[in-house]
């Protein structure tokens, strides 16, 4: 079988994933196997395919070739909701949350699928008290406390990056898929926004795309650089730094205009 | 937000009492027979509305859910001699059952594709129950003699009797959607209609709840359809037509969709207008679609958002 064959270390294993938007390949032959409580910074330059694989990797588009593996489980053609339920969180590179809700209603909502198979209609969302504790608990971690009964939309984009953050944490997913999670945050958010990202990464595994490359360094255990929708190489940070490959090819255009 | 609540609460309120009210104020029979359509036709746009307002579903294809729960009860009525009771449940079933069909037919499509769909399924549905079904829809003509409830030794050909049993039907309705809408069901749907991405992504099955909330739209829908047959004591394929569908679409909108009290006033709004117009003149229908696009200019929140904002002043 070939469960018996598989690495038995990696909770995520993508093997030869292709995707094709008509005769354009955004994606060509990738193949990256997430370990547990590892932290994986993808890179690469706009256009590179990273948010078309995170979308491979999540099931928002289908993949023209290749399998990917959660756990134990093939998941290639499982949909969105099922993957999420399986422990596959994500957030997105644009802010994607329920932008006529408060930050409460937010979490709470996200904590609700989760809670039920069939979602109740009989009696108020308020008489499951363990909704709102969850969602309080989420709020506290990414620090959203103070703006609980706030809508979304009257947030700094830094705090709406935190709502965005806090969807994806509430089952407490054993793999996160994070897009950009710093994206059109001020300068004085990023440090906040680092730590937070130091905590959540613990104990789980985290596929981070991320174009600050000085949070990539301080963050990630290993990192994967694509480059038109391939992956060019794959090291400890240090190796990606010194490559004169990644230097000639990514980083010498990249890392000027993020310094 | 706890001010808006509190609003809500108070105008359904005043709404319950207003009908309540009517039999006492008068004992004329057009009166009444036009309070007990206004209430009839709530509970077809309050149904809508957890389609429209609450999930973001726009069908142009509610007729069929109506018109088929008309047609299930006449039938369970007329033809099998069944109870009333039995009647509504039928006509429950038959609207959500439709609806449940619609949505299975639709599930891959979304948007204006979906409100086309909806509208050219219904259609369908209606072209064949006055052709190829004529003898048991009773074709252009219909079927007549629809019965009332009969119960406890009450007549209920009594319009002031059978607007007690409307009255009830209307009132757990309201209840109904208040409740459903502050349900995690409710907010389930509410995050679908917002960002159908997103509730996919924390892990609901969006095409399930899109089905669930078209089908409760449809029972509903089915339920009002049942209603407005025994009011008139007649049923026919007219019940079907588009024009149906058009006229809840523009009442809810009207009154203001998403909010339990809006489709309430945007039926009470039509049917005045009708009431009063369509004696004196055969354009009335054109003069509400005037109204109608004002509306949408200046109001686009319907009536019940402009009492909204009233309010919070
Ligand atoms: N739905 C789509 N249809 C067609 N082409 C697409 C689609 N989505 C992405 N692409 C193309 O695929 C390529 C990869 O896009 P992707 O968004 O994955 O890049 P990225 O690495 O995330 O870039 P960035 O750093 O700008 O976010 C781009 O050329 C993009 O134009
Ligand atoms: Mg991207």
């Amino acid at each position: 079988m070939a469960a018996l064959g598989s690495r038995s270390s990696s909770v995520l294993s993508c093997q030869n994933v292709s995707v094709r938007f008509g005769a354009f390949q955004a994606v060509n032959n990738v193949s990256i196997d997430l370990a547990a409580g590892q932290t994986l910074a993808l890179i690469g330059p706009n256009g590179a395919g990273k948010t078309t694989f995170i979308n491979a990797v999540s099931g928002r588009v289908s993949l023209a070739a290749g399998r990917i593996r959660l756990g134990d489980a093939d998941i290639t053609n499982v949909p969105v909701h099922r993957r999420a339920a399986a422990g596959l969180g994500r957030s997105f590179q644009i802010i994607n949350i329920f932008d006529q809700m408060t930050v409460l209603e937010n979490l709470r909502l996200a904590a609700q699928s989760r809670a039920f198979g069939w979602q109740p209609c009989w009696r108020p969302v308020s008489a499951w008290p363990a909704l709102e504790r969850r969602a309080r608990e989420v709020a506290a971690m990414v620090g959203l406390e103070a703006e609980l009964d706030l809508p979304v939309t009257m947030l700094s984009h830094g705090k709406q990056r935190a709502v965005e953050l806090g969807l994806a944490l509430i089952p407490d997913p054993k793999v996160l898929l994070l897009d950009e999670p710093l994206a059109g945050i001020g300068h004085s958010e990023i440090e906040p926004t680092m730590e937070l990202l130091q905590q959540v990464r613990k104990g789980r595994s985290v596929l981070l795309v991320e174009h600050n490359m000085d949070v990539v360094d301080r963050i990630a255990d290993e990192i994967v650089v694509m480059v038109g929708g391939e992956v060019l190489l794959r090291d400890r940070p240090s190796a990606i730094w010194n490559s004169a490959e990644v230097r000639r090819l990514y980083l010498g255009s990249e890392v000027a205009g993020h310094a | 937000m706890r001010q808006v609540k509190h609003s809500e609460v108070l105008t359904v309120g005043v709404l319950v009492l207003l009908f309540a009210a009517a039999p006492f104020v008068t004992g004329d029979e057009g009166w009444l027979y036009l309070a007990a359509l206004i209430m009839t036709w709530s509970i077809f746009a309050l149904g809508y509305d957890i389609s429209f307002g609450l999930t973001g579903l726009l069908s142009f294809g509610h007729a069929a859910f109506f018109g088929m729960g008309a047609y299930a009860a006449s039938w369970a009525m007329l033809s099998a001699g069944l109870p009333f009771s039995v009647g509504i449940v039928a006509a429950i079933g038959a609207g959500g059952l439709s609806a449940l069909v619609f949505g299975f037919v639709g599930r891959r499509v979304s948007g204006l594709y979906f409100s086309l769909m909806t509208l050219m399924l219904a259609e369908l549905i209606s072209i064949v129950m006055t052709t190829r079904l004529r003898h048991l829809s009773g074709g252009v003509d219909g079927l007549p003699g629809v019965p009332r409830p009969q119960a406890f030794g009450i007549d209920f050909f009594n319009a002031a009797n059978f607007y007690w049993v409307i009255f009830a039907l209307f009132c757990l309705t309201l209840a109904f959607c208040a409740v459903l809408k502050s349900s995690p069901l409710g907010q389930a749907l509410r995050g679908v209609r917002q960002n159908a991405v997103r509730s996919e992504q924390v892990g609901f099955n969006v095409g399930a709840l899109r089905l669930t909330a078209l089908t409760l739209s449809g029972c509903l829908s089915g339920l009002a359809g049942a209603l407005l047959a025994s009011l008139m004591m007649y049923v026919s394929p007219q019940l079907l037509g588009w024009k149906m569908s058009g006229d809840v679409v523009i009442m809810t909108l009207l009154g203001g969709s998403g909010t339990p009290v809006g489709p309430v006033i945007g039926v009470t709004l039509v049917e005045l207008l009708r009431e009063g117009l369509s004696a004196t003149t055969e354009h009335w229908y054109g003069l509400l679609g005037v109204i109608f696009i004002l509306c949408t200019i200046y109001l686009p929140e319907g009536v019940a958002g402009l009492g909204r904002k009233l309010w919070r002043r």
